[in-house]
């Protein structure tokens, strides 16, 4: 049935289809429970209404924030590998989105979470809980400081380690910016084996997960620095001619 | 040149549970003030592929307030929205495959029927899931052009089953008989 079109109005963003080689396999060779609860039936193309265009607004009102230095300090700094996080997020008309919720979680530097389904041998680090939740400034950026993670074992997986990797999750401008990804470090060996970082067919999209150090010089002198950029769904939309 | 949207990866199976934050899972309430409308409680129980509850999948919903209207800039109605609603909550689901949610009945916006956005996030999902939920007897279901997308004979599988004055149910198959109808975007 048509949609009447003075009610599928035009809001301040629109989304286009997905470029599928940019956006990782459902089901992943190697990854079993990846074939277990992904749909068999085809997935269902929705006309874009006002429900999918907008979304929560001001999610720090619902969301408590919690700090960008995660890595403690003196006595109780978290053992591992200082670094800082140089964080942007952007829109696909390349214009940073200020006020953006980023969660972001990870591994410590033995490779452990505090999750009660970690079960993992590594040891627990009591000055790393390993979890950031923050907003975008006006150019869209955040900034973390950390301790670089670990690598871990997937257990009954065959040999797979997952290299070391920060979690994000991210809210933007409407409900279709909503996006869960991972990111890796530059050289580490465990990317080219890594079913998670390899699931997206197009190489460049695979490149874009992997995040740019920067020379030590630039940076403070006890922290390794790196940058990433990550590019949320949604653009703003062109208005309508009369 | 338009940049390309990051590809997405799993939340994996160590998704903070502070992240779900405590009171997340009820949108009667905000900020302590109480939103208009009717209260509902939606609930169901997420399954795999072999039937199996899934423990800790996170659920997230976002609808319109009672008067169908969204608390956000693209509703050139938000000045009418309800200040006292957010419009969106996260649970996880609970050992036995349980998600759960107080709200207050979504207004119908036409041509969408009475309905709520949910997205599903787990270890597994290299992509979310995204979804929506319908009310059984809502005379506006047949006009919705999201359900109209969906095919005919599936359709049936979106509309949350009435429990009471006040209660819906609706389960969600991933994978396999019976399976959700999911969206591409």
């Amino acid at each position: 049935m048509a949609a009447n079109p003075s009610d599928m109005r035009q809001p301040g963003y629109v989304a286009g289809a997905v470029d599928e080689p940019t956006q990782p396999l459902r089901v992943v060779p190697g990854y079993k429970e990846t074939a277990w609860r992904n749909p068999a039936q085809p997935l269902v193309r929705r006309p874009l209404t006002l429900s999918e265009l907008s979304g929560p607004l001001e999610p720090a009102r619902r969301l408590s924030l919690l700090g960008g230095d995660i890595a403690g300090h003196g006595e109780r700094r978290a053992i591992g590998q200082l670094m800082h996080l140089r964080l942007r997020v952007l829109d696909e008309d390349g214009s940073p989105v200020s006020g953006a919720l980023v969660e972001i979680w990870h591994a410590n530097a033995a490779g452990r979470y505090i999750h009660p389904n970690d079960d993992d041998h590594a040891p627990v680090d009591r000055n790393f809980y390993g979890a950031a939740r923050l907003l975008t400034d006006e150019r869209g950026a955040l900034a973390l400081r950390t301790i670089k993670p670990g690598a871990y074992p997937v257990p009954n997986s065959g040999g797979w380690w997952r290299p070391p990797h920060i979690h994000f999750s991210l809210f933007g401008k409407i409900w279709l910016s909503r996006l869960v990804t991972q990111m890796y470090f530059p050289d580490n060996p465990l990317n080219a084996q890594d079913r998670i970082l390899n699931a997206p067919p197009s190489a460049e999209a695979r490149a874009r997960l992997i995040a740019r150090m920067l020379p030590p010089s630039e940076g403070p002198a006890d922290a390794l620095v790196f940058e990433h950029q990550i590019v949320l769904r949604g653009r703003k939309a062109t208005p309508a001619q009369p | 040149m338009p940049l390309i949207p990051t590809a997405s990866a799993t939340t994996g199976p160590f998704f903070p549970p502070r992240y779900v934050d405590t009171g997340c899972n009820d949108l009667t309430r905000f900020e302590g003030r109480a939103a208009r409308g009717a209260p509902v409680e939606i609930s169901g129980r997420v399954l795999q592929e072999d039937g199996s509850p899934l423990e800790n999948l996170i659920v997230e919903i976002w609808q319109a307030d009672a008067g169908g209207v969204f608390r956000h800039p693209a509703d050139p109605r938000m000045n009418e929205a309800d200040p006292d609603f957010f419009g969106w909550g996260r649970t996880t689901t609970g050992p036995d495959g349980m998600y759960r949610f107080r709200s207050v009945l979504p207004g119908a916006r036409p041509p969408r029927a009475r309905h709520v956005n949910l997205q599903l996030m787990f270890s597994g999902l290299m992509r979310m899931l995204p979804t929506v939920m319908y009310f059984e007897g809502e005379p506006g279901n047949d006009a919705d052009p999201v359900l109209a997308a969906v095919p005919a004979a599936r359709r049936a599988l979106l509309v949350a089953r009435r429990e009471g004055a006040e209660r819906y149910r609706f389960d969600i198959r991933l994978r396999g008989e019976g399976e959700t109808p999911f969206f591409d975007l």
